[in-house]
């Protein structure tokens, strides 16, 4: 321990972050001044014990169980989940059922992406850019409800299928928030990537080097922005997405150079907002005809799934990176285990060296950056030793929006 | 709002946002009360950062063992008169997590509780409406002292 | 990168360097959507004893396999885990998954830590200790990571046997008579 530096605990809001969402989280820094020395992290809050709950519930059940492990990525555990458990089981997902899953994925993939750029702008300090943002988000979740009846936890998974379907006289509704969609994006593409200030928060803040995220696993658009090339949808093609046009987008497709810092995370995720856009609209077009769930009986279902025995592993792309599930059958009404990885998980200790060096103004924006979402890991608390500080949250948001106002001056 | 209350507000409500573990839906629903499509704040309601200047305590979620003294620490820190509001299914009843080794019962358990908003997650109007229950209920007990 | 060998190859790869203690292996073929592209998943079944020599011996295929988490179950008598890993990743629908299942027996849990080889693996490697009760020798920090500092020390949430969480489990729905 040398000289000079202090140790200072502080909490962190994580989460969508807002003085409302404060996810319970814990951060102890060793700073010397200004600067961060070193960074240590240990885990554990909105731990609720689902793991084990499933091992008690069939897995129709577990479902509704999954969707809420985290309320902003309500759609990919339950989807992972059902994917698992039909590799088992060995259920043929109908065609159709494919396409419909891929539009569902890619509604809620620009729903969170939006959410995420209102948060990134709150952390630095402009307000109205979240207020924005968040009202464009409102015209996506009136599409979810008009599509899936609810807003949130959208409940439309199913293991074979899904259980809605999308009709050919919803297509112009679909159409129209889309188009509004292409139509603001310009705006969006101004605001975060031609201004001035937000520059110079982001750029050069917070650098994730590309050995750093191949070594500790950083999976998302915490690992593309820093120039590797890691995407499920293309990877390991699940749903649909075996049929479809895109490729994978890392930094250098708009700017030409990949340097892994804040900047080129909100690029990572605008693009990707755009290219869910044209993935929504190929799917409409290609749309086969047919069944939308493979069994329609639920009691027939649930005596399949009694029958199987084996173990299966789901992977999707989430919008925050690769959720995982694993589940073992052993021919009883419940699986016998599972287990749950969510993305925020693989992305907790990528924050360590993208943290070091860094001013403590900072830590809201580049831990904003991963897109962290607590509830799906459970709780995060970076711990040193010595004296301690408290510094709540009010006070960091303030040092970070200070920060702002005098680069603006 | 119902009748028997003033016309205006004598004071604007302050709120103050705990989450004991939830999931986080039902928080984005609270800050998408807050958007303009919705807009609480043109009644006046506002987040604040300290529980030491609010008057009404949202909570979400089932409380895990970790938040327990959280959760008692910030309903002590909130001067009188204060209301709990209790928002989503968890902290109601427990929702889907009935069953854990890991739960310290529904927020009932652990700080006694004013309005509960039932949904999973509540639409934003409800948790509106919620609020605005509460800030009844304040009123009415200002106005009888 | 490295010339991508096939399932089979990789299966083979692993049969010729430890023999008879790769137990069992078998590759699962998934195919979606209409045009029906495929994938492979790995499985394997292997001795503990040679647990850390096998993830070094996919270090030789791709230079970062990619360590997505560790699973783990009470099978009565032993304890199993099964670590996922994937190779190749990159380039349109080249990945293979590789899932390695290792039995551990309950009167000594104890497995080789891999955080010298993929440092991401250390948060994995401390939700299985404290949910199972084993040991990871070797391990960079060794504390709890989830569950709270004020549970019992000797209960194992996903044990299924007297170390089991059983008597911790409350009801919430439960109504006071």
């Amino acid at each position: 321990m040398s000289k000079g530096t202090t140790k200072t605990t502080y909490q962190l809001p994580i989460g969508p972050i807002h003085p409302a969402l404060k996810e319970p989280v814990m951060f102890e820094f060793e700073i010397d001044g200004e600067k961060i020395v070193n960074v240590d992290v240990a885990l554990g809050h909105v731990h609720r014990g689902i793991e084990w709950a499933g091992t008690k519930r069939n897995p129709i059940q577990i479902l509704y169980l999954a969707e809420r492990i985290c309320g902003i990525c309500s759609y990919c555990h339950p989807m992972a989940f059902a994917l698992g458990v039909e590799r088992v089981s060995k259920i043929v997902v109908p065609d159709r059922a494919n396409y419909l899953r891929v539009i569902h994925g890619e509604l809620e993939r620009i729903c969170s992406h939006i959410l995420w750029a209102g948060v990134a702008a709150h952390e630095i300090g402009f307000d109205s850019v979240l207020f924005l943002t968040w009202q464009m988000r409102e015209k996506v979740l009136d599409l979810t409800e008009y599509l899936t009846g609810n807003r949130v936890t959208k409940g439309i998974t199913m293991i074979g299928g899904v259980r809605r379907d999308i009709t050919e006289d919803m297509h112009p509704r679909i159409f129209e928030t889309l188009n509004y969609f292409k139509e603001n994006f310009e705006k969006l593409r101004h605001i975060f990537l031609d201004d001035k200030t937000f520059k110079l928060r982001s750029q050069g803040c917070g650098i994730l080097k590309k050995e750093d995220a191949l070594s500790l696993c950083a999976v998302g658009p915490t690992a593309r922005a820093s120039g590797v090339k890691k995407d499920v949808r293309l990877d390991q093609p699940y749903f649909a997405y075996g049929d479809l046009e895109f490729d994978y987008v890392t930094p250098d497709v708009l700017t030409g150079e990949v340097n892994g810092d804040v900047y080129d995370r909100i690029i990572v995720r605008l693009l990707e907002v755009k290219q869910s856009i044209d993935l929504i609209e190929q799917c409409i077009k290609n749309m086969p005809a047919g069944d939308i769930v493979a069994e329609k009986k639920i009691a027939k279902l649930l005596a399949t799934l009694k029958k199987a025995k084996g173990e299966g592993i789901g992977r999707m792309e989430a919008p925050r990176g690769e959720v995982f599930h694993y589940v073992k059958l052993n021919e009883g009404d419940a699986p016998y285990s599972w287990k749950v990885r969510a993305p925020t998980y693989s992305n907790i200790l990528p924050w360590i060296p993208m943290l070091k060096g860094q001013q403590i103004a900072d830590i809201p924006i580049v831990a904003a950056s991963t897109d962290p979402c607590m509830s799906c890991t459970n709780r995060v608390s970076i711990v040193h030793k010595n004296e301690r500080h408290i510094l709540d949250k009010e006070t960091l948001h303030r040092m970070s929006v200070e920060k702002t106002r005098r680069l603006m001056a | 709002m119902a009748k028997g209350l003033p016309k205006s507000f004598k004071k604007a409500l302050w709120v103050y946002h705990i989450n004991s573990g939830s999931c986080n839906g039902c928080d984005i629903e609270i800050i998408a009360a807050l958007c303009p499509r919705y807009d609480a704040e043109r009644f006046g309601i506002k987040l604040v950062g300290s529980p030491r200047h609010a008057d009404a305590l949202l909570v979400t979620g089932p409380v895990t063992r970790q938040m327990v003294e959280k959760v008692k620490r910030a309903y002590e820190q909130m001067p009188d008169p204060k209301a709990v509001i209790c928002v989503g299914n968890c902290g109601n009843t427990g929702d889907v997590f009935y069953e854990s080794y890991n739960l310290v019962g529904p927020i009932d358990n652990v700080i006694p509780v004013d309005v509960y908003v039932i949904g999973c997650p509540p639409r934003p109007e409800n948790i509106i409406n919620g609020v605005a229950k509460a800030w009844m209920k304040l009123e009415t007990l200002e106005a009888k002292k | 990168m490295t010339k991508c060998l096939t399932p089979e190859d990789l299966v083979k790869s692993f049969a010729d360097k430890f023999q008879v203690k790769i137990k069992e292996s078998r590759i699962e073929k998934y195919a979606h959507g209409s045009k029906k592209t495929e994938f492979s998943h790995i499985w394997m079944r292997i001795d503990k004893s040679i647990f850390k020599d096998v993830v070094k011996h996919l270090f030789t295929f791709d230079e970062h396999p990619h360590f997505a988490v560790a699973s783990g179950y009470d099978m009565g008598s032993n304890i199993e885990l099964v670590y996922h890993f994937s190779l190749y990743g990159g380039e349109r629908n080249h990945e293979v998954s590789i899932n390695i299942t290792v039995e551990l027996p309950k009167s000594n849990p104890v497995i080789e830590t891999i955080t010298d080889l993929i440092p991401g693996a250390v948060i994995s490697e401390q939700e299985k200790q404290e949910m199972l009760g084993i040991k990871v020798k070797g391990i960079p920090k060794n504390t709890r990571i989830f569950i709270s500092d004020d549970f019992p020390e000797g209960v194992f949430p996903w044990r299924r046997d007297e170390t089991g969480p059983d008597k911790m489990v409350r009801n919430l729905h439960g109504v006071k008579k």
